[in-house]
């Protein structure tokens, strides 16, 4: 292969690789908040993701709801269905007598029920789309060529990522969640109240998902299957160090651009088994991952 | 009371047993073998999961290995009892590689972990293809056992049957022997379990070893009467599959994995008819039993009376 | 103690009776008046766009034979299956089929690798099975005596045909081709490859999972290679990504796309986004002229009169509908030839000595060594609205080299 063809493809897998790592980027930050402050590893985050289109599919195509309305109220209806997952089931495991990994096995649960839900609607039999915001047209950085599409999907990811670290940061609704986060005991003894605190925290898991969404969406085609982009966010988590959100931002462009690398130069077989390689690889040799904290030991 | 109503029990399943092999449908003893090696599936994950409490999501991969080292060997002229036990031997020794990996993993890095290298065999699946046949699938001769060739569901069912027996009895001795009590105290308390003197380490690998050998010595039955495999079906939706056996029979009980695994087996053949509930019936499952009975239904039972 | 072992005798040796007592009635599945026919496809599931309707193609037009009085005396009876197209499923349904509803003759199966499931069952029992829309390949070759399929097309002959296309009418050189790492795209690449090389032109390949999302990798490296055209034996999902990308990385070369991808044109133009992406675009189609034209217009006036009301739901008549007419036809023929006295020996012959013209591209012809029916396609260029034909039938050359 020549250096021009492997400097293109150097370029291109970047710059593509930058904008799918976004939208990891995006999910596993809703993966990372979750795990922090409700110890839950949600299995199911790519199932919500993969509701949430269909769900501003439906409004938008078949409800015919103007575009600037459906938006904003699909992420409002998944922050909710969010919220009120992890009030009335998650809840109710976590303190029902049991193994700790039921919590798991719930979110488990809930991907069946959501996939099963899209597929029972009937659309989920040929792969959909539903119109793009963005106009046509392309823009070339160096060789590399990126949609305006693209550049939309980067420039909002950056956007929501930065609006939701100063919501962090700053607020005192994030600063609870810090808080739990940190140490959920003594949270509840300063009179945070842990039950509402979490709620906030799927709903905002959930926000972020139906954004990654509904940016995505343009792209892609919608399939009953497009959620088993979780496994790269989960692998995007793993690799910044599971319990770190700046750790997940990054593990996701990493996986981004990693993936298409991959694709690039050793195969395009090998793209689907490169995030299971890399979860396995961290996990063994490093769990903390670049940016985690030493691996916390819960049980005694 | 007990010894008799166990010795009914028995006659009772020896009667079925002849009933289904004599004249009910082969279409019948089809179902019944799948479901007799879905129960053996379980006990495996019983073991790793239910008795020493690790949560490990690799079970397909363990099953998939059963069955295509089972596969090879009979198409190599090996009898089916040495096929067996070559296919039982090779996930076990997978089984002792991920059980080293995962002592040092917890939780929720277990099971990612277990559910990575789960996915990544599948993929070896379809991508060796010398070995596996990869996309094409592999066409899995007829067994020989002592010398005939086993053609058909019928004829298969008693092979299967009495196998399925056997693991059974043998998890039921494990679970009432001290090595279950050592696995059930260190799934409760890691340290505790050490201060009495349970190598807790080597417990935590001795389950994954057997649960593997169970999960590839299903995998040498389903050749048993089974023509075809392909890397479609030894995904994580069969770890799930065989995951909800376990939930709804109750993490920890035996019998009631048993019980999981009749009523698994019937609920599939209903859903058939039914196919656009499947998943959300599977989901609705699997939340319902986490929120109400987070012991398994059998626990649930015997606890109201 | 031996009053127990007196019933179980009992019991034995009724079940025994009853069983011998069966194996000397007649062929099953016939009676007097009635042939039963196990018809089985994808009735729901991710792959029932590919099945549903066919399968309604196939019953509708066995119910209008027993209109017009029957086969030889007997009329048609139908039990249909779900197989969902799955191996799991297809394997039960299969054995529901010949064990528990005894058909004479199972017709079914949309999708090839579950057909191979169902294979090696299906040969030990001997009943003779017709698939519907399956290419089948797994089954057909090395062929199998009772097995018959490709009555839509092989995907042995999809490769061999949409090559011959790219070499004969396009000009190329330099085929591109992208296929999956499935069962399906092996087939189709074992037979892709040789009918380049006769044709004095040569084949980059890229194989892509089934899943993929990010199609940036194989296209780049197609326009890198330089093709001069670009064969997509794709799923419809991968393809319409495909042509999306390669309308963004500006690659202009002819893309032809194989019937693998093509269940819905209209939804295909609106996932890729915008009808520039189609400015040379040459699709492949199996039957004889478009899908809806006049040349087809008994098989969908039929299906309408048959299903009032699902013809007047959005999306039917699925676009493989007609697909289902050559295998019902086929039985019906076979069945009329082997005569009144019709065993299952009987029929298979029959079947082996069929050549006619049906609604697809080329004949449908069996012989006493090939059980695949149909390898020919036309192809229309699609501008992303309107189809026009391309004169010529393209036809693979490829055939089963084994022992």
């Amino acid at each position: 292969m020549d250096l021009e063809i492997v400097w293109l493809f150097v370029q291109q897998g970047v710059a593509s690789g930058l904008v799918s790592g976004a939208v990891y980027a995006l999910l596993a930050l809703a993966i990372v908040i979750v795990y922090r402050t409700t110890d839950v590893a949600n299995f199911a985050q790519g199932e919500i993701y993969m509701a949430a289109s269909y769900l501003a599919f439906f409004l938008i195509v078949v409800f015919a709801v103007p575009v600037w309305l459906a938006i904003p109220l699909t992420v409002l209806i998944v922050c909710c269905g969010a919220a009120l997952f992890q009030r009335v089931v998650l809840t109710r495991v976590s303190s029902g007598r049991g193994v700790s990994v039921n919590l798991v096995i719930a979110t488990l649960g809930l991907s069946f029920l959501l996939k099963g839900m899209v597929r029972f609607s009937g659309f989920g039999d040929a792969p959909r789309s539903f119109p793009s915001l963005v106009p046509d047209g392309a823009v070339m950085i160096g060789d590399a060529s990126l949609t305006y599409l693209d550049l939309v999907i980067l420039a909002t990811s950056l956007l929501v990522m930065a609006l939701f670290f100063w919501m962090f940061t700053y607020t005192k609704a994030g600063r609870a969640m810090r808080a739990v986060g940190m140490n959920r005991r003594a949270a509840a003894l300063v009179g945070i109240s842990l039950s509402r605190v979490q709620m906030q925290v799927w709903a905002f898991s959930g926000g972020i998902s139906a954004v990654a969404a509904l940016l995505i969406a343009p792209k892609l085609l919608l399939t009953v299957e497009m959620g088993h982009v979780a496994t790269l966010a989960f692998a995007a988590a793993i690799v910044g160090g599971f319990t770190s959100l700046p750790g997940a931002v990054i593990g996701g462009f990493i996986i981004g651009v990693a993936e298409n690398l991959v694709g690039l130069f050793i195969s395009s077989r090998a793209i689907v088994v490169t995030p299971f390689v890399v979860i396995m690889l961290v996990l063994i040799l490093k769990p903390q991952g670049l940016l985690g904290g030493a691996v916390r030991v819960r049980k005694v | 009371m007990k010894p008799l109503l166990a010795a009914i029990g028995i006659l009772a399943v020896l009667i079925g047993a002849i009933v289904l092999e004599t004249s009910a449908t082969g279409y019948i003893v089809y179902l019944v073998n799948l479901l007799l090696v879905m129960l053996v599936l379980s006990l495996g994950l019983h073991i790793v999961v239910g008795e020493s409490g690790q949560f490990s999501l690799a079970h397909s991969a363990f099953y998939g290995i059963g069955i295509y080292a089972t596969a090879i060997a009979t198409t190599a002229g090996w009898p089916f009892i040495l096929a067996l036990a070559v296919g039982g031997l090779a996930a076990a020794a997978c089984g002792l590689v991920i059980g080293l990996l995962a002592l040092r993993m917890r939780d929720i890095y277990l099971a990612l972990s277990t559910f990575a290298f789960g996915e990544a065999m599948q993929w070896v699946f379809l991508n060796w293809e010398s070995v596996t046949g990869g996309p094409n699938g592999f066409n899995i001769p007829p067994i020989r056992l002592f010398g005939i060739a086993i053609m058909s569901d019928r004829m298969a069912f008693p092979v299967v049957a009495v196998l399925a027996a056997l693991f059974l009895a043998a998890t039921l001795v494990l679970h009432r022997s001290g090595f279950g009590r050592a696995l059930r105290a260190v799934r409760e308390s890691e340290i505790a379990a050490a201060a009495v003197g349970v190598n807790v380490r080597l417990m935590k690998l001795a389950a994954f070893i057997l649960s593997a050998l169970l999960a590839g010595a299903a995998g040498g039955m389903f050749t048993a009467f089974s023509t075809f495999i392909h890397p479609d079906s030894l995904g994580f939706s069969n770890t799930i599959q065989v995951l909800t056996v376990v939930v709804v029979g109750g993490i920890g009980s035996v019998w009631g994995v048993v019980g999981g695994a009749v009523a698994f087996g019937l609920l599939n053949e209903l859903l058939r008819q039914l196919p656009s509930y499947q998943e959300m019936v599977y989901g609705a499952i699997l939340m319902g039993f986490m929120m109400f009975a987070p012991r398994g239904v059998f626990a649930a039972l015997r606890r109201s009376r | 103690m031996r009053k127990r072992v007196k019933l179980l005798g009992c019991l034995a040796g009724t079940a025994m009776l009853g069983i011998t007592g069966a194996a000397l009635a007649a062929e099953p599945g016939l009676t007097d008046t009635t042939i039963k026919i196990g018809l089985f496809g994808p009735l729901s599931g991710a792959s029932q766009a590919y099945g549903q309707d066919v399968l309604n193609a196939a019953k509708m037009y066995y119910a209008k034979i027993n209109a017009e009085g029957g086969i030889n005396g007997r009329k048609i009876e139908v039990v249909v299956e779900d197989d969902r197209c799955s191996p799991n499923d297809m394997v039960a349904a299969v054995k529901k089929l010949v064990e528990q509803d005894e058909v004479f003759i199972l017709n079914g199966g949309s999708c090839s690798a579950p057909v191979v499931a169902a294979k090696d069952y299906v040969v030990r029992s001997g009943v003779p099975w017709v698939m519907l829309n399956a290419s089948g390949d797994g089954a057909l070759y090395p062929p199998q005596p009772n097995i018959f399929g490709a009555l839509s097309i092989s995907q042995r002959a999809v490769g061999g045909s949409t090559v011959e296309f790219a070499a004969k009418f396009l000009h190329a050189k330099k085929i591109g081709y992208i296929n999956h790492d499935d069962a399906y795209g092996a087939w189709n690449l074992e037979a892709a490859g040789p009918q380049a090389r006769e044709d004095g032109a040569s084949l980059i390949v890229e194989s892509v999972d089934p899943k993929i999302t990010d199609v940036t990798a194989p296209v780049l490296k197609m326009r890198a290679a330089n093709v001069d055209v670009l064969v997509l034996t794709t799923y419809a999902g991968p393809a319409q990504l495909i042509l999306k990308k390669a309308q963004e990385l500006h690659f202009d070369k002819p893309i032809v796309v194989a019937v693998n991808a093509i269940a819905n044109l209209k939804q295909m133009v609106d996932n890729v986004g915008s009808k520039d992406a189609f400015k040379n675009v040459y699709i492949e189609e199996l039957l004889m002229a478009k899908p809806g034209s006049e040349k087809l217009g008994w098989v969908y006036d039929l299906y309408k009169k048959s299903y009032p009301d699902l013809s007047s739901q959005p999306g039917h008549p699925q676009v493989y509908m007609p697909y289902g007419i050559p295998p019902a036809e086929v039985v019906v023929k076979a069945l009329q030839a082997a005569g009144r006295d019709v065993t299952r020996a009987k029929f298979i012959d029959a079947v082996e000595h069929l050549d006619f013209n049906s609604v697809m591209a080329g004949p449908i012809v069996f012989t006493h060594t090939d059980h695949a029916a149909q390898k020919a396609s036309i192809y229309f260029k699609y501008d992303g609205e309107n189809l026009t034909e391309v004169p010529g039938v393209f036809a693979s050359r490829w055939t089963y080299k084994g022992n």
